[in-house]
């Protein structure tokens, strides 16, 4: 495998720092060798220093793509942590639901939930599930399932629904992986009922996302952990503006706002924490 | 002896013996079945890391179907298909449908041999991976009681200080007023000892 020199190793890590806000720690040379080494057999690249400066100058993006795809991390499961999929059956939604609902009957309630980091999809569908089962009269409701990453890769497996039996097996109950999911081989995809509902875009969290509107419940959990703590700063003020006054964020299990974002009160429901607007 | 159990499915008692020794001479532990319908029986009732069987056996059991029960009673299980060489085709369907690979009669020992070993480097992979996921769980969920715990704490002690400069900073209340509130704060919310003087 080819070794990176620790001069490569500034300019890469500062590289992928500026292309994702993904923070590598510098004294992990291996790190970078193992996840750029197929790019770089790939294109059989003689140092680190030609791929840097070939990703850097081609026109494309399509390298700078796969070192994004590469560094990643993608790591997670259906109904993560239990926790917030609890809070947001029995709290979130149905306080939602309350709040949103108009006085005419005439009208719907509209409802967006934006699963900000959403990996391969996991996340997303597991939220679209507890929907599905807590909303008998769809059709009542305009609900906007969103979710959005920054590596090609993740969203592209996203949207198609479609996992292999150990990313089944973690996570997902058994009856509702018979419900929602379709068998083939050793690979599930959600059914057209889930995969209706949600929408999976690219994004990257570290660039300017106003333009999506507000949202009624965001989900950031997990990525903001590879941010330097400025990059969590913005990532968080950012947020606070897409969340609707009343909404609701909720971050990963092991992550905390203290130090980083003062908008934000945390709020204890049952095994999870919530955060609200101030 | 081998940490793998391996069940060989054959209609042929001459493959089914041949089989049999041979994997048990590798230090593998064998189980027998002699068509499909055996093999349906025997799968709640042994624990199997590997099936072996061909792929066309008499009765409407046939190795495809030995396939789809195995993977259905445990996903984990991994299935290799013995096929003779006009039945290739289905053999590769089957890998679509989730077996781990197939051998052409007459079956190459060696080949045989060199599939077992790198499905049990696969499956001791796996269950590392699995253990290593659920140390990462539990370590998790412990990290997540005490930071959640940490966070709704320090929310309350923020919040608590902002009371008490909003206490101090009220120019219109006399001094002893105030150490008074100060100190009902700190001792209501957060259990506080507050020695008197
Ligand atoms: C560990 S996963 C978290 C998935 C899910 N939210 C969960 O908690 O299970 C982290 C994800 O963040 C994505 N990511 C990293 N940097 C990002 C950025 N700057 N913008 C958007 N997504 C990013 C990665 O591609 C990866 O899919």
């Amino acid at each position: 495998m080819l070794k990176i020199s620790p001069d490569e190793l500034k300019l890469v890590a500062q590289y992928i720092h500026d292309i994702s806000g993904i923070y590598l720690d510098q004294s992990k040379s291996y790190l970078f060798e193992t996840r750029l080494s197929s790019i770089v057999s790939e294109y059989d690249f003689k140092s680190f220093k030609e791929l840097y400066q070939k990703a850097k100058t081609e026109s494309d993006k399509i390298i700078e793509r796969k070192i994004i795809d590469a560094i990643s991390t993608n790591e997670t499961l259906f109904y993560r942590d239990k926790g917030p999929f609890e809070l947001l059956q029995h709290k979130l939604l149905p306080e939602l639901i309350d709040a949103r609902t108009p006085g005419s009957p005439a009208l719907k309630t509209n409802i967006k939930i934006w699963s900000a980091a959403s990996s391969t999809g996991q996340e997303l569908y597991s939220i679209a599930i507890t929907l599905k089962e807590l909303l008998p009269d769809f059709s009542r409701y305009t609900i906007k399932l969103l979710g959005t990453d920054i590596s090609d890769g993740a969203v592209a497996q996203a949207s198609r629904g479609k996992y292999n039996k150990f990313e089944m097996e973690r996570g997902l109950p058994g009856d509702k992986l018979q419900r929602y999911f379709t068998m083939f081989g050793d690979s599930w995809t959600i059914k057209d009922e889930i995969r209706a509902m949600v929408q999976f875009r690219k994004l990257n969290l570290m660039l300017p996302f106003a333009d999506l509107g507000k949202f009624d419940i965001i989900f950031c959990r997990n990525v903001a952990i590879y941010f330097t703590l400025p990059d969590r700063q913005k990532l968080f003020n950012k947020i606070a503006d897409s969340l609707a006054d009343d909404g609701y964020l909720i971050i990963g299990s092991t992550e905390s706002l203290t130090g980083i974002c003062p908008l934000f009160v945390p709020k204890r429901y049952l095994r999870s924490i919530f955060y609200q607007k101030k | 002896m081998r940490n793998m159990t391996i069940l060989v499915v054959d209609d042929d008692p001459v493959i089914r013996r041949m089989l049999e020794k041979r994997l048990e001479k590798e230090g593998y532990e064998v189980l027998i079945a002699e068509d499909g319908y055996q093999a349906k029986k025997i799968f709640p009732q042994q624990h199997i890391d590997v099936v072996l069987t061909d792929l066309i056996m008499p009765g409407s059991i046939g190795g495809i179907e030995v396939l789809d029960i195995a993977k259905k009673i445990n996903p984990t299980i991994e299935v290799i298909l013995i096929t003779a060489h006009s039945s290739v085709d289905t053999a590769v369907e089957a890998m679509k449908k989730g077996a781990a690979d197939y051998l052409e009669k007459p079956i190459n020992f060696d080949e045989l041999f060199l599939r077992l070993e790198k499905i049990a480097n696969l499956q001791s992979i796996m269950r590392n991976a699995m253990d290593l996921s659920q140390a990462m769980d539990t370590t998790e969920s412990a990290a997540a009681v005490t930071i959640q715990n940490l966070e709704i704490r320090n929310a309350e002690l923020q919040g608590r200080l902002n009371a008490i400069e909003t206490i101090l900073r009220d120019k219109q209340s006399p001094p002893y007023d105030q150490v008074d509130k100060v100190l009902d704060l700190l001792a209501a919310e957060n259990n506080i000892i507050i020695y008197p003087q």
